[in-house]
């Protein structure tokens, strides 16, 4: 019989699995197709509204070999991961420093509070005053998307460490150079991953904006004229491959460093 | 040989900057202790036991009275006091390795000697096998004996601690016990235990100082006579000794217990 605890057994079995895994996710990209295309064959004028998986894999096919998807892709990944490494390069360094000093920290608060509140698009207009559609307002854009949210959780990341470990590592004779190593930028890190997975996931939400404003090649303006032209089919590629390569990078890159260092520390419980 | 320890005079108050008034947490403490030896310190909840360890541990600024360790007057946390704190304060992101080896990291020891070293301490305490396990993965006996390992591997003049066991169960503590009177006679550190435990105090102390209600005062010094070598749990209740000390500490205990509940 398949019993309740069986099946939670069963799935606790199944998880253990990447294989498994894999296979799970196969059959709800499966099952999603299939609704699409049911849905897209329903509908008139598909290739308008909504293009079937097949069309919109055929029109991949097409941009690869007219290489237009390859350097979307590449522009835009390059764009992401200057603009946000060159934020959280920055950022952390900047809340874990406003976070060792009380009196800073209140001071910086509310200023970091209203920066981080403050979304990219909005001081959009603003760079493109100073320098115009260019890359360097991209990256501009993509860099403050990225700086604030980080630096703003990990200042408050570092102001919660526990006193506790502070002192234990002061009664060891620890310098204050050796506590910000040791103790608040290891005890930050629940909020420093916490807050790249927020600083990034704006950051590309910023450069697909980005580019459809500036108008710079890439994803975001694949998806952008692609409306234009009247070609949905790219409209749609363009989603799916910022979706793909969402998971990909938080797979290959946040999960794991997660995985390294608060989950293996029991910070936090998965 | 002057003491390894001396406090006198010392008072502290803590302000209250809502109010404007204070607590007055510890009167004229004057106390010493030898090296080698171990205290306990005993009093109802509330006396000032922790003040006077935080003091001691540097990381609670005083105004009135001295406190020394080896004649240098106490002005901030240093490696020559080791504080071992009742809540858990090992590291979560260092393994138990680590951890204990954190004081000689500190210090800036080489690698190969400071592993040496630091093996010695989890044989010490009995941790072998947990070296690279990390603080969630222990039990909370395990982690006071890391902490109590990390502390004497920085080799501290003094160890400080403030109700280390508190937190464990019975039976574990009785366990820990035991270890740290093994551990007392293996290193023949000096040691100042916090506890509000009448037993433990007895159980542990070379001698006993109970504390009176707050303002904790140090209302009295209790000898305990028994070699480090007898003091196994099993055999404490057939011990004369033990059992008048205990029973005098108790007593001294519950004056001051009644009094708190009188005022
Ligand atoms: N940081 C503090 N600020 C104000 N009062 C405090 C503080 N810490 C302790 N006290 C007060 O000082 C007294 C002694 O506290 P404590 O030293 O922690 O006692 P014990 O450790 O003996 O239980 C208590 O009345 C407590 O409320
Ligand atoms: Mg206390």
């Amino acid at each position: 019989m398949l019993s309740r605890s069986n099946l939670n057994r069963l799935a606790a079995f199944w998880r253990h699995f990447p294989a498994a895994n894999a296979v799970n996710l196969t059959l709800i990209i499966i099952g999603i197709m299939l609704v699409w295309l049911l849905i897209s064959n329903t509908i008139e004028n598909p290739a308008r509204y909504l293009p079937s998986p097949i069309q919109v894999v055929l029109s991949s096919f097409d941009m690869i070999y007219k290489g237009l998807l390859p350097s979307y892709f590449g522009d835009t990944i390059t764009r992401l991961v200057v603009g946000s490494s060159i934020g959280l390069a920055l950022g952390i360094p900047f809340g874990l420093l406003l976070g060792l000093n009380r009196t800073v920290a209140d001071m910086f608060y509310p200023m970091m509070n209203f920066f981080q509140s403050v979304s990219g698009i909005a001081i959009f207009p603003i760079v493109v005053v100073w320098w115009g559609n260019s890359d360097k307002t991209v990256l501009a854009v993509i860099l403050y998307t990225s700086f604030f949210p980080i630096a703003f959780t990990v200042l408050s990341g570092v102001r919660e460490v526990p006193l506790r470990y502070i002192h234990a590592a002061r009664t060891l004779g620890a310098s204050r150079y050796q506590i910000i190593r040791d103790v608040l930028l290891p005890g930050s890190m629940p909020h420093i991953a916490t807050g790249s997975r927020l600083s990034i996931g704006f950051a590309w939400r910023a450069v697909i904006a980005g580019e459809m404003l500036a108008g710079r090649e890439g994803l975001g303006w694949m998806i952008f004229t692609g409306q234009d032209a009247d070609k949905t089919s790219e409209v749609i590629l363009g989603m799916v491959m910022i979706g793909v390569s969402w998971i990909i990078l938080d797979h290959y890159l946040l999960r794991p460093f997660e995985a390294d260092t608060i989950e293996r520390w029991g910070l936090v419980q998965r | 040989m002057p003491a390894k320890l001396v406090v006198e005079g010392l008072t502290h108050h803590y302000p209250d900057e809502y109010t404007g008034e204070s607590v007055h947490a510890l009167e004229k403490i004057n106390l010493e202790v030898d090296e080698g030896e171990l205290v306990t310190v005993v009093g109802p909840s509330g006396c000032g036991k922790s003040t006077l360890l935080n003091i001691l541990a540097g990381l609670l600024p005083y105004r009135e009275g001295i406190a020394s360790v080896d004649g240098v007057q106490i002005s901030g946390p240093g490696s020559d006091r080791g504080v071992v704190f009742q809540e858990h304060a090992i590291l979560p992101w260092r393994s138990v390795a680590k951890n204990i080896g954190h004081g000689l990291e500190i210090k800036g020891m080489a690698k190969e000697e400071r592993e040496a070293r630091v093996k010695d301490f989890v044989d010490l305490v009995g941790l072998s096998g947990f070296e690279d396990k990390y603080p969630h993965e222990l039990s909370g006996g395990m982690k006071q004996r890391c902490a109590v390992a990390r502390t004497l591997c920085a080799d501290p003049v003094i160890m400080l601690m403030d109700e280390p066991f508190a937190a464990v169960d019975a039976q574990t503590r009785i366990t820990l016990q035991e270890e740290l009177n093994r551990i007392a006679i293996a290193t023949k550190k000096t040691i100042m235990f916090i506890t509000h435990a009448v037993d433990e105090a007895a159980f542990l102390g070379d001698r006993c100082f109970v504390f009176s209600a707050r303002p904790g005062r140090l209302k009295a010094i209790v000898n305990i006579n028994i070699p480090r070598e007898r003091r196994i749990w099993a055999d404490m209740n057939a011990d004369e000794e033990f059992v008048s000390s205990r029973d005098e500490i108790l007593r001294l205990v519950r004056e001051e217990v009644s009094v708190a509940v009188e005022e």
